[in-house]
């Protein structure tokens, strides 16, 4: 074989073992935002699992405000849902936006219910509250924390898709840009955090 | 990515702190050959009519018996911290958190679990110094796998939420940069580098019927010359822990996005400082692993473990700030019986 030949050999085999490369990464790095969602997921699916709770605890006191804690409990229902439909299918656009939509409707019915019980000092003396609370605040501090971890692992996945020249291997192979997650500062979603019991 | 590049870094900051160790450990045996050769001329050699040559082997036992000393307390040391940051913080007087039943306890270790999320990391144990009033924290272990975060009781006591949120965060910079890891080994050195100097305090101390022995000169020389050690082994843990001091400040901000929160802390401190309560003194070798130092300022200025509060302070915020009171601005603190703290020994933590 000509000295040519031998020359378009290497090069091609060249660009054959960094397109495998370039795949390679891209993959890790969405297998990685599917992993951080997974941290998120699970600080939810705590949240869920106390809201419960701290309701049996305030309907004791909260007697003649049902209203309250029933749109709570039923915010927490549809989260609940989404969040599921969303576990099922971590990067789709779709139920991620679902989700984010439930938990605002969530975090405002819990920040009325934290609005009512300002008025009853015995619910914020009372000791299974204030754990209850400190432990929902927790969680939401963790839920906070790991959607950053998202968000900068979507950063990353859609820095390295978009760039020269492995954005050539991401058209091929259909890697598209996933979403991040809204911001954890909206009032709504904040307020449980800043009542303290 | 970043956290491989910091433990590059740490493994070179490691290598340059034992070529230190090696040229302290030189000079300390020079000096102390210098020093003994003089007292020794000044007790017995200059006035004896025979012409006060040293004895046999002088120069060979001392540098040996300098080294068993340095080298064999650094081993020793090192050989005890092999337990890992449990054993060490068990030393210092830490004990295992005890969530159930005490909301401080309770929320200070939700805080290690957020501020594991934020910092990336595996959650460290979480432990309380359940006897000490005076806000302050330190972290330690051999690796992620070992690290310990221990505070104060005063720490759960005065600080609010934000501000043990900034505690933590701080001292999950230290687990993240390698810094407990450093730092660990360099007990053992500054341990090491301190034993000349106690036996030479030894020797030349009165005995307990106040009596001054015949080498009590000779005690005096090895105590100028373990000085040395001192120093040495204070300008090793200022030079390793100042710089990651402001570093883990900033880290704390980074990762609470909030200034009040280690700020906060500091300010506290402060207060309490000015109101004239003192923190008990820890263990000098175990300087360098505290959030605030509680000796310094005595010596000289670049023989502290710390950068000043004040100096802290002002990088935190931009511009100085002033010392806050100790009152926490959340939960109305519930009724404690104050026998924790009611306990507490007089006296300082020693590490032997």
């Amino acid at each position: 074989m000509s000295m040519t030949t031998w020359v378009l050999l290497a090069v091609g085999l060249l660009v054959i073992f960094w397109a495998v490369g370039a795949y390679n990464r891209l993959v890790r790095l969405k297998n990685a935002i599917a992993n951080a969602f997974g941290q998120i997921d699970v600080q939810l699916k705590r949240r869920y699992d106390l809201i419960p709770n701290l309701v049996e605890v305030a309907r004791q006191y909260l007697a003649h405000e049902s209203q309250t804690l029933e749109a709570v409990i039923a915010a927490r229902n549809q989260a609940q849902k989404a969040e599921q439909a969303a576990a099922g299918n971590p990067l789709s656009a779709g139920a991620l936006g679902a989700l984010a939509g439930a938990e605002q409707l969530l975090g405002g019915a819990m920040g009325r219910l934290f609005a009512v019980a300002e008025a009853y000092p015995d619910l914020k003396a009372d000791q299974t509250m204030r754990e209850l609370s400190e432990e929902l605040a927790s969680t939401e501090n963790r839920i906070g924390f790991a959607r950053q971890a998202y968000n900068d692992h979507v950063l990353e996945f859609n820095d390295a898709a978009a760039q020269f020249p492995t954005l050539i291997v991401a058209r091929l192979f259909n890697f598209v840009p996933q979403a991040m997650l809204a911001s954890t500062t909206s009032d709504a979603e904040r307020a449980p955090v800043k009542v303290s019991f | 990515m970043l956290i491989f590049e910091s433990q590059r870094e740490a493994r070179t900051r490691t290598r340059q702190l034992l070529l230190a160790f090696a040229l302290t450990v030189a000079l300390l045996v020079l000096a102390v050959n210098g020093a003994l050769a003089l007292a020794w001329g000044l007790s017995w050699g200059f006035w004896s009519p025979v012409g006060g040559g040293l004895p046999r082997h002088f120069y060979a036992v001392n540098t040996g018996l300098t080294l068993v000393f340095v080298l064999g307390g650094w081993w020793l040391e090192t050989a005890r911290l092999a337990g890992g940051g449990v054993r060490l913080a068990e030393q210092m007087g830490a004990r295992e958190l005890r969530p159930t039943g005490d909301f401080d306890e309770q929320r200070f270790g939700n805080i290690v679990h957020e501020m594991a999320i934020a910092a990336g990391l595996k959650p460290p144990r979480a432990m309380v110094l359940a006897r000490e009033s005076a806000i302050n924290a330190f972290a330690t272990g051999w690796d992620a796998d070992d690290a310990v975060i221990a505070v104060t009781r005063g720490a759960l006591d005065h600080l609010s939420r934000e501000e043990l949120q900034g505690l933590v965060a701080h001292e999950f910079s230290h687990i993240r940069e390698g810094d407990t890891r450093l730092n660990m080994r360099l007990i053992g050195m500054v341990f090491g580098l301190e034993m000349i100097y106690r036996f030479g305090q030894r020797i030349w101390d009165p005995d307990v019927r106040d009596r001054t022995s015949a080498a009590a000169l000779l005690g005096l020389a090895i105590m100028a010359a373990g000085w040395l050690g001192w120093v040495a082994g204070h300008a090793l843990q200022a030079a390793v822990s100042r710089q990651r001091e402001y570093l883990a400040d900033a880290r704390a901000v980074q990762w609470t996005r909030s200034k009040d929160g280690l700020g906060g802390v500091l300010r506290k401190v402060l207060g309490a400082r000015a109101h004239g309560e003192t923190d008990r003194a820890i263990g000098s070798p175990l300087q360098h692993l505290l959030l605030v130092s509680t000796e310094g300022g005595s010596v000289a200025h670049w023989l502290d473990s710390h950068p000043t509060l004040e100096q802290r302070i002002r990088r935190i915020y931009g511009r100085p700030m002033g010392p806050l009171p100790l009152a926490r601005g959340d939960a109305p603190a519930p009724p404690r019986t104050g026998s924790d703290t009611a306990a507490a020994a007089p006296g300082g933590w020693t590490l032997s």
